[in-house]
């Protein structure tokens, strides 16, 4: 028997798995079983669904009957792996994208909520804004530029 | 006849060209980015030109690289599909002067049709209705509140200089106009330093319907019915229908007429679409011309299923210069058909658009139901370009069935890898609203935000449980173990469907 500990945006939940191969999960058991290339038939009773699974364990991607979920699995008993999170900055793009314009100066103060700079990619813009109440001490990026993500594009005070 | 097209895009709408350039014993020529190198459409073409980097100005919107493209690759004509150039004159007048075929209209005509005033008084001329508007000579208070009288209520009193909703006020009656107009003329002096207003007739919870048009060289010109587009988020379209589910027999053969009347004022030929606003239901419905667009739509699939033709076989034989392959008496609807726009974009987090790998693509098959995807499993998502990936096309009977069968398909579309909208497109499709065809522009601004609402990905106790079997599988896989055996008799596979 093992046990494995799965993560579903916030939630977390332990799924353990019985000598007969059922996997159980907050008490109730299923069945599971693959059926074709990263397919599953998860079922319970009269009942199944087919679930498709990819991408590596440290980011599975599932989808079942149209809605999608995106899971971290990790077994249990092990010393857990490190998980780093990615380098947290202020402010940064979210994907690669292009710096269309500056709304704010160093100095300028801002409330929670207000545009501070707009960019685009795939032809939509994408606002970034306050996500407090501050003074922008620096701005790190221009229009024209094209930015990675995880790079801090303005400093917040 | 045309013997090699080059065609100037990418993506789902190049592959769709590049079928019917098959069917029709045409070559076909795709042309790609950086990006693009691997892409779907360059693997299914005949022949493929690399034109520039990945941004799409290096690139698909590079004329002098395309136009080289064309005279490598011996290509005597250029389908420009959607987006990108191809509502750029100078784009048509720059392959014409090369001594190429461009599929689509005349350089004038998509002159004439861009510019939105000059549009607007062709089909004034044409007798095609538009959203009554005037700048009244004079600006006295008596003179603006005549002209609201004339234009009629509910009425939009605005500066004629401004944007952005400045000084714009909604009249409803006699009694609002003067201190309406007084303040509208306050706040456009103060805003724009010019007073002049602008008086328009409110179209209020307007539909967005538009009338598919033909014309070829021999002065034949025809529609194809409407397809109604209400669904849409800043502009952006999410779902298309056909036919409009409140559209009275007698309005659309009226909004038929003045679409091929505004075709033949614009001397158009080829494929093009005329939108309208359609404001109210029935035999009362009023319709006003909103602009043309000079080319193939992406929704054209939906004319395609109800009306049981091919609109991009229709575009490469009027290139040629033969004559439309129908007559007006010949086309009419049969059943419904709806359109859904696959997009890489999380409605979850504001639509952000994604980008990355396809992990897993699975399109539905099944009747009724047809597939124009850009992108196969695998494929790389880039920035650099609109995020549509695919389009689902369904058709059946009725609109409840054709409802009912969209629904089915997007469930069974597996899109893994990065976030989609068809959660997103699922909720529409079974919201109370969509279903009772009570829709309108406005529609996802109302609705948007309960939508987003419905999409659960927190609770799905069945993902957990296939997360945790697809780890186990790799686990043994590691250990050099055989996977859990597949299902040993196929026949275990089948067993009800559960409904959660």
């Amino acid at each position: 028997m093992s046990a494995l500990e799965l993560r579903l945006g916030e939630r977390i939940v332990t799924a353990t798995v019985n000598a007969d191969g059922r996997i159980v999960i907050d008490d109730v058991a299923y069945v599971v079983t693959s059926v074709g290339d990263r397919l599953y038939r998860v079922s319970s009773g009269d009942l199944q669904w087919t679930v498709a699974v990819a991408g590596p364990p440290d980011n599975r991607w599932v989808h079942v009957d149209g809605q999608v979920a995106k899971i971290e699995v990790e077994t249990l008993g092990r010393s857990p792996r490190a998980r780093p999170r990615s380098a947290h900055h202020d402010l940064s793009a979210p994907m690669p994208a292009t710096v269309t314009r500056v709304l704010v100066a160093p100095g300028s103060a801002v409330a929670r909520g207000d545009t501070l700079l707009m960019l685009e990619a795939m032809k939509m813009e994408l606002p970034i804004r306050a996500p407090r109440d501050g003074v922008v001490k620096a701005i790190h990026c221009e229009a024209g530029q094209l930015v990675q993500p995880g790079t801090n594009l303005l400093d917040l005070e | 006849m045309i013997k090699r097209v080059l065609i100037a895009n990418r993506g789902e709408i190049a592959l769709r060209v590049i079928r019917a350039c098959r069917e029709l014993g045409i070559e076909s020529v795709a042309v790609f980015s950086d990006a693009d190198r691997h892409a779907p459409h360059v693997l299914a073409a005949d022949r493929a030109e690399h034109i520039g980097g990945s941004p799409a100005p290096e690139s698909y919107l590079n004329i002098p690289a395309l136009l080289d493209a064309a005279r490598r690759s011996g290509a005597d004509a250029v389908h420009p599909g959607y987006g990108f150039l191809s509502e750029r004159a100078h784009f048509a007048r720059a392959c014409v002067d090369a001594g190429l075929i461009f599929v689509g209209p005349g350089a004038e005509a998509i002159e004439r049709m861009g510019s939105k005033i000059g549009a607007r008084q062709l089909m004034q001329q044409a007798g095609v209705p538009v959203v009554p508007g005037e700048t009244p000579a004079d600006q006295s208070d008596a003179a603006l509140t005549a002209s609201v009288s004339n234009i009629g209520f509910p009425a939009l009193i605005k500066p004629s200089a401004g944007g952005g909703g400045i000084g714009m006020k909604t009249v409803r009656t006699q009694g609002e106009v003067l201190a309406a107009v007084q303040s509208a003329r306050r706040e456009a002096q103060a805003a724009f330093g010019d007073g002049t207003l602008y008086v328009e007739r409110l179209v209020e919870r307007p539909r967005h319907v538009e009338i598919q048009v033909f014309a070829d060289r021999h002065g034949q010109v025809v529609h194809l019915f409407e397809r109604e587009c209400s669904i849409q988020r800043r502009h952006q379209k999410a779902l298309e229908e056909s036919p409009c589910p409140v559209l009275a027999p007698v309005v659309r053969q009226r909004m038929g007429d003045a679409a091929v009347a505004a075709a033949r004022a614009a001397g158009y030929v080829n494929a093009g679409t005329i939108e309208f606003l359609l404001a109210g239901e029935g035999v009362d419905a009023q319709f006003f011309f909103l602009e043309m667009n000079t080319r193939l739509q992406v929704e054209h699939p939906v004319t395609e299923a109800v009306v049981g033709v091919d609109l991009v076989r229709a575009q490469l034989l009027v290139a040629s210069g033969k004559p439309l392959p129908w007559s007006q008496e010949s086309l009419s609807q049969r059943g419904h058909a709806i359109e859904c726009r696959i997009y890489a974009e999380d409605p979850t987090a504001g639509f952000l658009p994604q980008a990355g790998r396809l992990l897993m693509y699975r399109a539905p098959e099944g009747p009724g139901i047809r597939v124009d995807a850009g992108v196969v499993e695998g494929s790389e998502v880039s920035v650099f370009y609109d995020p549509l990936l695919a389009k689902l096309i369904v058709s059946a009977e009725t609109r409840a069935t054709a409802i009912e069968r969209a629904v089915a398909a997007l469930r069974q579309y597996v899109v893994l890898g990065i976030r989609t909208n068809i959660p997103f497109l699922l909720a529409i499709l079974q919201h109370p609203r969509f279903v009772a065809g009570e829709i309108d522009t406005s529609f996802l601004d109302a609705e948007g935000q309960a939508l987003r609402e419905t999409i659960g990905s927190e609770d799905m106790p069945m993902a957990g449980f296939a997360a945790a079997a697809a780890h186990l599988d790799d686990q043994r896989r590691d250990r050099g173990a055989p996977p859990a055996p597949a299902a040993a008799d196929p026949f275990d596979t089948i067993g009800t469907w559960g409904v959660r």
